[in-house]
């Protein structure tokens, strides 16, 4: 099966002050295409410092990390911030959309980036929104919409382009449980549907249970792993 | 085109975030490029009127006379008169000077004016009536009597401190004592000459060295005392507008260059009204800087706010894959977007303020009683807004290049988004 992601011997250590924080400490898996994965881990276990360097937001200080056959520490930021318009999708946990623009507008933003002609963008956008459920809200800013009304923009965004690889950083942290299981089926679902690789972190044992593969963390370093269905 | 339109909507809208904070720093703007338009159309308007009453006191936009006159005022370097009649033939054609043109031949002389009761040392111009009520300011500046005419029996026009000074009115009898000037031919030394006259006209212009020594006096009698029947000192040429004085002063100086004469443009015969005006422009320059210089601060101000507020979602929209260039677009955008509303306020205000200014003036009799003449020349009291459209184009490309330069600083600190802290990621 095509090797989607390949961390090899990944470290990183962040500076504060004179303390070094050891984040990652020789992180070896790889993912394959079409995962439906999650980080495993208590807080402070390496999880988002892991999901940021997989998407390019950060770099390893030591180690290989290969994302859609690409080598990051090889990619200029210019270059990294191509491969993650292309490749990958971001959901974080604090939705993190813009304020300024709608939901049909801050789930276009990316295509409208690649260059996608208004009308497939509209097109693809309005499929998005039927499949998970956001018909209606397209108008509506941010600020008009709940948490995991947002989040699901969030995933739309995320999708429209067709990404490879969906990075979500603890997607469910500030749902509800009914919501958060509603986030949860969207994913799995267009998991299943478009084959899109998802790589999420959590530390809710819920959520846990909805990923096909756990890979556990604890103290920047894999712990163990699960294969669960 | 399209990603650029996006860049542009996210900066209109983030403007529209904070429209208290939006609409104060547009308004600063707009109240500093006001303050701009309407401090030039004063400054503009008070020159030209100052340039305008300078060169009708004196010897016109472009004065022809005797090479050397200048430096020396030696009364016998003198002009054929018939420099006058070429002058006026050179300008007819239009070349150069594209707008109507007055010519004015005269000759200068001192003198002593005596009264019954005192004596004066007086400046003795010798006028064509006709072509000088056109192009003095003297004239028209009558308080008493009536300004000299070609036809009629020859008066003498003086100034309001010379007839205090002589105890004259109008119909008093003076006497004009003046040396005959060297014939300009065999180089003989005059005798003196004395002419009676009577008191025509008395005029006040408000300048003093004016008012106190310049008697104005039909040309033929002045040469005819003189003893230069056919000789002029000067050709003063006066135009419609300031802008052709140099392409004038070129035309005449090309068809004058066989004669020993010397064509002077405005600046050149009147140096220290000319730089007044430099001085006074440099000094609202630098007053105009400090203005924008503060209206600045507010803008850098307002958009290092907004750049240092949003860190969190510049660094989302470089996580989802905005190029840094892309970053610094949508700040400068927002730049801009805001001096765009700026200068339309501003627009507003100050062709407001000018249209005011232009139209009523502004009253200098509300600030100061003062003597309002300086550097030869006087001040109307009512200052009128002249603004040109390449100052008005000016004044606005200014506040954009300025806005554009304070916004590089805020757009590259955007540009400079670093992933992950942006995120606060850790």
């Amino acid at each position: 099966m095509e090797q989607q992601v390949v961390l090899r011997q990944v470290y990183k250590t962040y500076q504060a002050e004179r303390i070094s924080i050891p984040a990652l400490r020789g992180i070896d898996f790889v993912v394959a295409a079409g995962e439906f994965l999650a980080l495993a881990g208590p807080s402070g276990s390496g999880k988002t410092t892991l999901l940021n360097i997989v998407g390019g937001l950060d770099q390893a200080d030591a180690g290989e990390v290969w994302v859609a056959g690409q080598n990051l520490r090889a990619l200029s930021r210019g270059q990294r911030a191509r491969l993650r318009l292309r490749h990958c999708g971001f959901v974080f946990q604090a939705y993190n959309l813009i304020p300024v623009l709608t939901a049909f507008e801050n789930a276009e933003f990316t295509l409208l980036l690649q260059g996608v002609p208004a009308r497939q963008r509209r097109e693809k956008v309005e499929r998005l929104f039927a499949e998970i459920g956001l018909s209606g809200l397209e108008d509506r800013r941010p600020a008009e919409l709940s948490g995991g009304q947002q989040q699901r923009v969030a995933v739309a965004r995320a999708m429209a382009t067709d990404p490879a690889l969906v990075l979500a950083d603890e997607p469910t942290a500030n749902l509800d449980s009914a919501t958060a299981a509603a986030l949860l089926d969207v994913m799995e679902q267009l998991n299943r549907t478009h084959g899109t690789t998802f790589i999420f972190s959590t530390h809710d044992p819920q959520v846990m249970e909805r990923a096909r593969r756990v890979v556990r963390l604890r103290d920047g370093q894999v712990v163990g792993e699960e294969i669960q269905r | 085109m399209e990603r650029l339109s996006l860049l542009g909507t996210i900066a209109w809208r983030n403007l529209w975030r904070h429209p208290r904070r939006t609409v104060l720093t547009a308004l600063g703007l707009g109240l500093g490029l006001a303050l701009l338009l309407i401090s030039i159309g004063l400054g503009d308007g008070g020159h030209a009127q100052m340039i305008e009453n300078g060169v009708r006191l004196g010897s016109g936009h472009v004065v022809v006379q005797a090479r050397g006159y200048q430096e020396s005022r030696a009364q016998d370097l003198l002009l054929p008169q018939y420099i006058a009649a070429t002058v006026q033939e050179t300008l007819a054609d239009g070349r150069g000077a594209g707008q109507p043109t007055h010519v004015s031949p005269r000759l200068l002389a001192s003198g002593l004016l005596s009264s019954a009761a005192h004596a004066a040392g007086v400046t003795v111009i010798g006028v064509a009536p006709q072509a000088e009520r056109a192009v003095s300011l003297i004239p028209g500046k009558i308080i008493e009597g009536t300004y000299l005419s070609d036809a009629g029996h020859p008066g003498i026009v003086i100034g309001e401190e010379l007839a205090r000074k002589l105890a004259v009115r109008i119909g008093s009898r003076v006497v004009l004592m003046t040396q005959a000037l060297r014939q300009p031919q065999t180089g003989t030394p005059g005798n003196i000459h004395s002419a009676l006259f009577r008191v025509s006209g008395i005029f006040r212009t408000g300048l003093r060295d004016v008012d106190a020594y310049v008697v104005h006096l039909p040309l033929p009698q002045v040469q005819e005392l003189l003893g230069v029947p056919a000789y002029i000192t000067q050709v003063a040429v006066f135009l419609s507008h300031d802008s052709a004085t140099l392409p004038v002063a070129r035309r005449l100086r090309q068809v004058l260059a066989s004669e020993d004469i010397e064509v002077l443009t405005w600046p050149e015969a009147l140096r220290e009204l000319a730089q007044f005006v430099w001085l006074d422009d440099a000094f609202n320059y630098v007053m105009l800087a400090v203005i924008l210089a503060m209206v600045g601060l507010g803008l850098l101000n307002t958009m290092l706010m907004a750049v240092l507020e949003r860190r969190y979602e510049l660094g989302v929209c470089a996580a989802l894959g905005l190029q840094p260039g892309q970053l610094a677009a949508i700040v400068l955008y927002e730049s801009l977007a805001l001096t765009v509303l700026g200068v339309g306020i501003g627009l507003l205000l100050g062709l407001g303020g000018h249209w005011y200014f232009a139209t009523t003036g502004l009253d200098l009799r509300w600030f100061t009683e003062i003597d309002l003449s300086t550097a030869g020349t006087v001040f109307d009291p009512i200052l009128y807004s002249r603004l040109s459209l390449s100052r008005l184009l000016w004044s606005v490309a200014v506040v954009f290049l300025m806005a554009v330069v304070l916004a590089v600083y805020p757009a590259l600190q955007a540009a400079h988004t670093r992933l992950p802290d942006a995120l606060r990621v850790l």
